[in-house]
């Protein structure tokens, strides 16, 4: 519980109560929106399923609106959020490795957790693949991967002021990008299905 | 594309839309209302004395952190030991700058200018900000310097009980501060003594003080 804790407004045992049960909310719905199925994850990579696209954008853009009003409106300071610092050179060959990650594996690291409580090996297998990598990463952090880990640090940016932009009109460009990319998507999806039916998508085998 | 996606991707779009003609974020001012601005501003605790500053400072009390915002020249010949410059103009026009000093700091920030205005004028910025612990020397480097630097003799007559207990601490904090000779200041024996007796004073005022 971000704002909070960390002031000691709750003590860390409701706090700890209080993840369990955005933990499990988190978890049931990745389940029932489908994400714990690898075919569904896999797919916006072949270009016939839009779900996680969707949803991500979707999620974001509604963030994004919701917390730039919001400040507006003098309901919340949005110079008291914490963002981390971009170490651009990391981030990108961790994005290549978490791709790869993704459209191999064919979860993400939540979605694998809540596939394997629903029983499946794929996911238990995947969650081990999981382990392997961080503890790999840890022992082997200070001979291979420490100077990587902090190059290209560009500090604190925001995106909008870094470009030389209005705040606002980043944002909306921001909601356009979006868009266009969710009505290309569908046409590409709308694509697939008319090439194939739902039996050769799961004869893939993905 | 079904309905309700075109419907979230149009209430996406208007937003995106009403965010080009909003201000870019800020941090917010004026956080405080009104009401309880005017209620502070006629607390008697946003300030502090001259008198229990020299003790804070000859006790070494860590507690509060000295703000002098006159101009950096007038910080050059004379601050009062451990005050940091915040020249006023700075203060009011790049307060982001001062926030880490200033707003919620375990230190309690005194203010001080030669009087009190500048230094109140301050006060009212920075609280309205809600930087809830800043407090004002009460008088100023004025106030500071009646009063500690350069303390005045009461009458004979009135020199008893409390008087005479703050004129003693005085001439005692004035040693302190100033390195004076208090016999060549007094000429009487009493200052003498004074050098040596504000400890002894202050530690008879917080027994009776009580439990405070």
């Amino acid at each position: 519980m971000g704002p909070l804790e960390p002031q000691h407004l709750l003590n860390p045992e409701l706090n700890l109560l209080i993840a369990s049960i955005i933990g499990f909310g988190f978890g049931f719905l990745l389940e029932a929106s489908g994400f714990t199925n690898t075919r569904k994850l896999a797919g916006v990579f072949y270009g016939y399923d839009a779900t996680v696209i969707k949803v991500f954008f979707t999620a974001g853009l509604t963030a994004l609106l919701g917390l730039f009003f919001l400040h507006y409106m003098g309901w919340i300071d949005i110079t008291l959020t914490f963002f981390p610092k971009t170490f651009w050179i990391p981030t990108l060959v961790g994005g290549a490795i978490m791709g790869l990650g993704f459209i191999v594996g064919g979860f993400c690291p939540g979605t694998s957790l809540s596939a394997a409580a629903t029983g499946k090996v794929d996911a238990i297998v995947f969650i081990g693949g999981v382990m392997i990598g961080i503890f790999g990463f840890i022992f082997s952090y200070e001979a291979v991967w420490e100077t990587l880990r902090k190059s290209g640090n560009m500090g604190r940016v925001n995106i909008a002021e870094w470009i030389g932009m209005k705040e606002g009109l980043f944002i909306f460009l921001f909601v356009v990008i979006a868009i266009v990319t969710f009505i290309v998507y569908q046409k590409w999806q709308d694509s697939w299905k008319k090439k194939m039916s739902e039996e050769d998508i799961d004869d893939l085998g993905i | 594309m079904k309905r309700r996606e075109i419907l979230i991707m149009g209430l996406l779009l208007v937003g995106g839309v009403i965010a080009i003609f909003l201000p870019d974020t800020k941090a917010h001012e004026h956080i405080i209302s009104k009401k309880e601005l005017l209620y502070d501003l006629n607390r008697s605790d946003r300030y502090m004395s001259t008198d229990e500053l020299a003790k804070a400072i000859m006790e070494g009390d860590q507690s509060y952190m000295l703000i002098d915002i006159r101009t950096p020249n007038e910080y050059k010949k004379y601050s009062i030991e451990g005050a940091l410059n915040i020249p006023f103009d700075s203060l009011m026009t790049e307060n982001n700058k001062w926030k880490f000093d200033l707003d919620q700091n375990p230190q309690t920030p005194v203010l001080y200018s030669n009087g009190s205005s500048k230094a109140d004028q301050a006060w009212l910025k920075l609280h309205s900000f809600d930087y809830k612990n800043v407090k004002v020397l009460k008088g100023g480097l004025n106030e500071w310097y009646m009063t500690i630097l350069n303390p005045q003799k009461p009458a004979d007559d009135e020199l008893t009980g409390q008087l005479e207990e703050q004129y003693l601490f005085r001439k005692g904090a004035q040693v302190y501060f100033t390195g004076a000779n208090p016999v060549g200041n007094g000429g009487s024996a009493k200052p003498k003594k004074a050098s040596t007796k504000p400890i002894v004073k202050r530690k008879k005022k917080e027994v009776s003080g009580g439990c405070g």
